[in-house]
């Protein structure tokens, strides 16, 4: 990491012009794919852009995987190669791909109402086109989307955000660069209350650096809470003024 | 053919209803460890066993001389290896990866090795050409809750014991040579471990589902209010916090988070899966648990390795040998 590039300069700009509790430029477009899955979106968090796709509830595929009582929920990740600045084709079977998919099922498993769909499947599919820091809460956000799209009942929205702590500096929302320049963690919030469905800290920070950390990411996640939902509501507006469905 | 290790439906009600009456099976508290013992090998280096309750697991520290990655030239190599065999318990199979071998794998990777407990520059011998490859082999001889606890502290002091062989670099440019002296010739050198982070998981049961879990169930059901020695200070009394769950209350748990914590009051890394949404200000103090809890087993590591110190150094006679300064963490 070369010491030119300035991560926060002392007037309080980042490497893109944001203040410290600014979020990403945040788009979202709901029904993207209606011919091929149930529930579709596309996010766009800054450069960071995922896809989602979800199908179900349907039958399941594998007896296995057939739970009694509740839903089964199964996503797959896929990484595009061409989704960073080099050319790197991912394993399937990598490790961190695996966690990352299996961290998005157990949330999604309890933020479901599982238990209208006993013996059902929902197979959520993501693909990540472009990566700019933040692939998980990206994940996160588009897959509770494509869910509300595919018209299966939660409780509530999952969304999610990432905070960093340069020196004593607490930054919302990171790019790539500022991911590898500080410790950053990964939060996720069931809507807007206080209530924490993951979180992930993968750089060492001093604890006390990790209150200011939680509330900023927290914040993040409330405010992403609100751009998703007045999408939703925009797109479930213009459907009803379609008559379509 | 992996076996499913659910409980029966009776053991589940009897774990949850004790936990809403403050009971833990094994009358610990809360916030209790389980016995902890860590013994190291007397005739190996770097052979660790750590017993955690009924939990067993023994680490292995290895080190040979290898070729470093091209693009770190200045890097020695270092490679933890987690594979949990059968003989831990019946749900593991041999060559399949399980998600609780990934999640543990993941997460003593991130403990470790991303933390940076282990200097990896100090392993390098020739830039760009040899380096040390440190190998950490982690065996899970039992399986009774938190394997990744007991690995975790098990490959920390397994980085602590081990001495790794002396070397001398002879001749100069292309033509030099790296000499391996055996332990018979001259004394080993210990590793550059710059921090022992020491792994905490907490397990999360969601009080209401608990009772849903047990209605139906004659007597009365009751719950007390949080006490004050308990890690929860929010009034949010819904959700319960264990520390150290046995197997039983593994596998009732509705959620869990691991914490990995060192004495300089620095947290290496929280994994918190998606399974029951905590409120935050719970999470900030079980963060909080995991340095006391990070402190105490530093402690305890630190004392046995003295005494294993005092054992192989009958007569004092390597401590006069050395002429290097103390690395331990005091």
């Amino acid at each position: 990491m070369a010491s030119r590039i300035e991560i926060y300069s002392p007037e309080g700009l980042r490497l893109d012009g944001r203040r410290w509790n600014e979020v990403r430029h945040f788009r979202c477009a709901i029904n993207t794919h209606p011919v091929s899955s149930d529930g579709s979106s596309v996010i766009e968090q800054g450069n960071t852009k995922v896809i989602c796709n979800v199908i179900g509830p349907a039958e399941p595929t594998l007896r296995s995987r057939v739970i009694s009582d509740r839903v089964s929920i199964s996503v797959k990740l896929v990484v595009a190669p061409f989704s960073m600045i080099e050319r790197r084709k991912r394993p399937q079977n990598d490790s961190r791909i695996q966690e990352m998919c299996s961290s998005i099922q157990h949330m999604f498993e309890d933020a479901v109402i599982a238990h209208l769909f006993p013996r059902s499947q929902i197979d959520v599919n993501l693909y990540i086109v472009a990566q700019d820091g933040g692939a998980l809460q990206a994940c996160i956000n588009a897959t509770t989307l494509a869910l509300i799209d595919a018209g299966v009942p939660m409780y509530d929205y999952v969304c999610a955000c990432t905070a960093g702590m340069l020196d004593r500096e607490v930054l919302l929302d990171l790019n790539r660069i500022e991911e590898s320049a500080m410790p950053f963690l990964t939060m996720a919030t069931i809507g807007g209350t206080r209530k924490v469905s993951l979180l992930q800290l993968e750089m060492t920070v001093q604890f006390d650096r990790l209150e200011p950390m939680m509330a900023a990411a927290m914040s993040g996640c409330h405010h992403i809470r609100d751009l998703m939902d007045s999408e939703v509501r925009k797109h479930g507006k213009s459907r009803l003024e379609r008559g379509s469905f | 053919m992996p076996r499913d290790l659910t409980p029966s439906t009776i053991e589940n009600t009897f774990v949850l209803k004790a936990l809403t009456e403050r009971i833990r099976l094994d009358s610990r508290s809360f916030n209790q460890l389980r016995d902890l013992d860590i013994s190291f090998s007397s005739t190996d280096f770097g052979v660790v066993d750590v017993k955690l309750g009924r939990t067993r697991v023994i680490a292995r520290i290895s080190a040979e001389i290898s070729q470093p990655y091209a693009d770190r030239p200045y890097d020695g190599l270092f490679i933890i290896s987690t594979e949990i065999s059968p003989m831990a318990a019946p749900t593991f199979e041999a060559g399949r990866k399980s998600e609780d071998e990934l999640v543990i794998s993941r997460i003593i990777e991130k403990s470790i090795r991303r933390s940076g407990a282990l200097d990896t520059e100090a392993l390098c011998i020739i830039s760009g050409e040899k380096c040390w490859a440190v190998r950490a082999d982690v065996h899970f001889l039992d399986h009774d809750g938190g394997l990744m606890d007991a690995a975790c502290i098990a490959v920390s002091a397994g980085l602590l014991h081990f001495r790794r062989p002396d070397i001398t670099i002879v001749g100069v440019g292309s033509r030099r040579e790296v000499i391996v002296h055996p332990i018979t010739e001259r004394v080993p050198v210990p590793l550059a471990v710059l921090h022992v982070p020491i792994c905490v998981t907490f397990s999360f049961f969601d009080v209401r589902k608990a009772s849903a879990a047990i209605a139906g169930l004659p007597g009365k059901d009751n719950m007390k209010e949080a006490d004050d020695d308990d890690v929860e200070e929010e009034n949010d009394s819904s959700t319960t916090v264990l520390v150290d769950a046995t197997l039983q209350e593994e596998l009732l748990r509705h959620g869990y988070m691991s914490v990995t914590a060192n004495t300089n009051r620095e947290i290496c890394q929280i994994q918190k899966g998606g399974d029951m949404p905590v409120e935050v200000g719970k999470l900030l103090s079980c963060a909080e648990a995991a340095i006391m809890v990070a402190e105490k087993v530093t402690k305890l590591i630190n004392k046995r390795l003295k005494e294993d110190e005092a054992r192989r150094n009958v007569g004092n006679l390597l401590v006069e040998a050395r002429a290097e300064n103390d690395r331990y963490i005091v």
